[in-house]
């Protein structure tokens, strides 16, 4: 029997594919966009770069997740010392947690620089406001993920940052609103193990499915209003 | 050598070739650092050393036949590493428990993991037999098999005499956790 070349196996794989569902045509589509040339500058890369860094977000995350343990309760807690232990003895946990850290550091700053570029150039003026709003809801989503990442060390500096934080939270007016908000974020009369829990479900769970899920609109505006002319 | 049929390398085909090289080790830097990650460190404060055991029953005062289970400390957490074994059991596998057996004026220390899949055998003390209740394997009390499912005899643990006799010390391992 002859071998096949590789390119025939290729071929029928693809072909058997796109008989059960239009493959081919889907990844054309998403993948092949012409790109004007006035997008052809480094600073239209603001945008994609923040979507790179956010995924590394989310790998790096998973990864961490697999070691650390939510669990304030005790001196040391099994957070402080699963960290420790991140940090000390998993083999590379110093660079995934160190990516992680750095990664989230320099998100805020492109999404700042991609915000800037995007008010430079007017790219939110009409009909593409509402992906400014969404833009906007994305921006506050990075940095209370920011916020509720800087607890979960479990430290002396992320216990009393934490606390700082919740304070001013809880000065919103009117009073009784204030005093709502600080005991939803604290879980209790003070900052302690609650806590640590509400932040850490908000911080692995409910705030990457929502950026997860506002990107996704973010780039079916793009795709349908196209790039936008500078002014 | 490079006669009409042979493809003549293009400079298309190089450029081909570097993207793949490039593209392959981009992708294996990216996922080899994962993978160490992933491997399992071992846990912090995991130490071997010898477990010192204090028996119900001390040793001199064992009728022939004879045997008394003892358990690994719980806290810290330990096991004891088995010296040899056969079927689900391995030399270097822990047991969480064992038995002093004293089997005609010698003692030996066996581990508790029935040799088909790891059960905690029990000791039946008329028939003078350790008998597992998963399968219904039963051992003669010097660890060899009455009955199977099981093919293999019971692991035995590494031990001396403690400082009494009724203390023992037993190859084990502190697990850290």
């Amino acid at each position: 029997m002859a071998i096949p070349h590789p390119r025939e196996v290729q071929m029928a794989v693809v072909q058997w594919l796109d008989e059960r569902y239009p493959f081919t045509k889907a990844i054309n589509e998403a993948m092949y966009q012409r790109v004007p040339n006035f997008a052809n500058a480094f600073y239209y890369c603001f945008g994609g770069m923040v979507f790179v860094l956010i995924v590394l977000q989310l790998v790096t995350g998973i990864l961490l997740a697999i070691y650390y343990v939510p669990d304030a309760r005790g001196n040391p807690a099994a957070a402080y010392t699963s960290v420790l232990f991140i940090q000390n003895s998993v083999y590379l946990g110093w660079l995934i947690r160190g990516v992680h850290f750095w990664g989230a550091n320099i998100l805020i700053i492109m999404v700042l620089l991609h915000m800037a570029r995007v008010y430079w150039t007017g790219s939110y003026r009409a009909p593409r406001e509402l992906n400014w709003m969404v833009g906007v809801i994305m921006l506050l989503l990075v940095l209370v993920l920011a916020l509720s990442g800087y607890l979960l060390p479990w430290d002396t500096k992320a216990y009393f940052a934490t606390e700082v934080t919740i304070k001013i939270a809880g000065s919103a007016p009117p009073a009784f609103l204030g005093a709502f908000i600080k005991q939803v974020l604290q879980g209790g009369p003070v900052v302690g193990p609650p806590t640590l829990q509400i932040f850490f479900t908000a911080h692995v769970f409910l705030l990457p499915a929502l950026i997860v899920l506002l990107m996704y609109v973010h780039f079916r505006f793009i795709r349908a209003h196209g790039i936008a002319e500078p002014m | 050598m490079a006669d009409a049929a042979t493809p003549r390398s293009t400079r298309r085909t190089f450029l081909g070739w570097g993207m793949a090289i490039i593209i392959t080790s981009l992708t294996v830097s990216g996922i080899l650092p994962i993978l160490v990650f992933l491997w399992p460190p071992p846990p912090k404060g995991q130490t071997k050393g010898p477990l010192t055991i204090a028996l119900d029953t001390p040793i001199d005062q064992l009728s022939d036949g004879q045997a008394v289970k003892f358990t690994a400390p719980a806290s810290p957490n330990s096991a004891f590493i088995m010296a040899d074994g056969g079927g689900d059991n391995a030399p270097g596998d822990l047991a969480f428990g064992g038995f002093v057996v004293m089997n005609q004026g010698k003692v030996q220390v066996l581990a508790i993991n029935c040799s088909h899949l790891g059960c905690s055998v029990a000791l039946n003390e008329g028939a003078k037999s350790f008998d597992c209740p998963c399968h219904g394997s039963r051992f003669h009390i010097d660890g060899t098999v009455l009955r199977g499912p099981a093919a293999y005899p019971l692991s035995h643990l590494t031990w001396k005499q403690g400082q009494d006799a009724s203390t023992i010390e037993v190859d084990g391992l502190t697990l850290g956790f």
